[in-house]
């Protein structure tokens, strides 16, 4: 084999990915807030390929968050901190460093605040007014966040995903665990779940080479095998030549 | 495959759209008021049994809790969560007793949708004897759990 044929083995057999270091913003926090002012979250994240498939992911956000209703008020606000990984579902000859269809595992923590400056009650003895002051926090959680990405322009991407959070403690004694909180959404349940819109600038940082697995073509059946139900075992046949006898009359 | 991204991210901003408007406030379906919940017993026999007649008012109230109620089973009994003890005029089958509650109240929320109420955590129950003649504190912590709190026997 001459130099130029393996040199053109070796292109077709691997592909070259850049590596990118992404920073991002969440963007319909902020679209949302012009609609609905009560509630404002804003979050920005970096992540770093590591590989073709993996990459670590830093995410960082505020949040502002009330709501009232005919019997309390609430309010809550706060920051919040996530790392985890990424993992590329998609083939390196597919994503080209360009797309990413996978799934992230992140561990968040929240800090806060949060305050009920009014709640009403009602019972047989009457109608009961009262407030709670406003309390410091920490919460956390465990988040997946399947979702997508696409390079639009150059080293400008555009995606969503979608978060399923798991709460490992709400910050607040379990009688007046807070309704919202940064990062993790509703607090009412031990699930939340939320969706979200990033753009990302990326910077080119290193290129690699990928080989790319060829399918290897399914080897022909053997006759044998072709036959459905046939399971006679060839290797008893063959010990002590005590085939089966056709006996004719 | 630019395309394919195009439909993936309009496929995102769809479900986007549905989850915020799955987001709208819900309503309350739960049990916002704690009650302190009461079973009878005939202490002559010390089986459950339900009064024939059961009225049951708070002193300063005009309206009663319980009037003239047959088979009530359990009770459920209003604590004032603005005080620290309260009273009850409890009248079993035409005989009168005094019951007097003392607690310490705390909010709780219940949900997002339903807001806050109040648990209470009662220290004793007191009664005049003249037809109750035991009552058991079984479990201290009034809920809107429909936890058994009382054993009335009488």
């Amino acid at each position: 084999m001459t130099a130029q044929e393996q040199k053109n083995e070796e292109i077709q057999d691997s592909v070259t990915i850049p590596l990118k270091i992404r920073a991002g913003i969440e963007v319909s926090g902020p679209v949302i807030y012009f609609t609905d002012k009560n509630i404002l979250n804003t979050e920005g994240n970096l992540s770093v390929d590591l590989n073709e498939k993996l990459g670590v992911f830093f995410g960082a956000g505020y949040s502002d968050y009330k709501y009232s209703q005919y019997n309390y008020e609430y309010l809550n606000k706060g920051i919040f901190f996530k790392a985890g990984i990424d993992y590329n579902l998609l083939k390196p000859q597919v994503s080209m460093g360009k797309y990413w269809a996978g799934i992230g595992i992140r561990y968040g923590i929240s800090f806060f605040t949060s305050e009920t400056p009014s709640f009403r009650h009602e019972n047989y003895w009457g109608t009961t007014y009262s407030s709670l002051a406003r309390e410091t926090s920490m919460g956390h959680y465990i988040e997946l966040s399947p979702g997508f990405r696409a390079e639009l322009f150059r080293n400008f991407t555009i995606g969503w995903s979608i978060s399923l959070r798991k709460l490992i403690y709400p910050g607040i004694k379990r009688d007046i665990r807070p309704i919202y909180f940064a990062g993790y959404g509703q607090g009412g349940g031990s699930v939340s779940a939320g969706i979200g819109y990033f753009i990302s600038w990326n910077i080119p940082f290193k290129k690699i080479r990928v080989p790319i697995k060829q399918e290897e073509p399914e080897e022909p059946l053997d006759e044998e095998e072709e036959i459905p139900g046939n399971r006679t075992n060839t290797e008893s046949q063959s010990l002590g030549g005590n085939r089966p006898v056709i006996r004719t009359r | 495959m630019r395309s394919l991204s195009i439909n993936i991210l309009v496929a995102g901003l769809t479900g986007m759209l549905l989850f915020t408007a799955s987001c709208t406030p819900g309503s309350c379906f739960e049990e916002t008021n704690s009650y302190v919940e009461a079973s009878f017993y005939l202490e002559s026999t010390g089986k459950l049994k339900a009064p024939d007649s059961l009225t049951l008012y708070g002193i300063g109230k005009d309206t009663a809790r319980y009037k003239k109620a047959r088979g009530v089973q359990p009770a459920l009994i209003p604590l004032n969560a603005s005080t620290e003890d309260c009273i009850f005029i409890i009248r079993i089958n035409g005989v009168n007793d005094t019951m007097s509650f003392r607690y310490t109240s705390f909010p709780h929320l219940i949900s997002k949708e339903c807001g806050f109420t109040y648990y209470h955590s009662l220290d004793t129950v007191f009664s005049t004897k003249n037809i109750i003649d035991t009552i058991l504190i079984r479990n201290h912590t009034v809920t809107t759990l429909n936890d058994q709190n009382l054993f009335i026997y009488y």
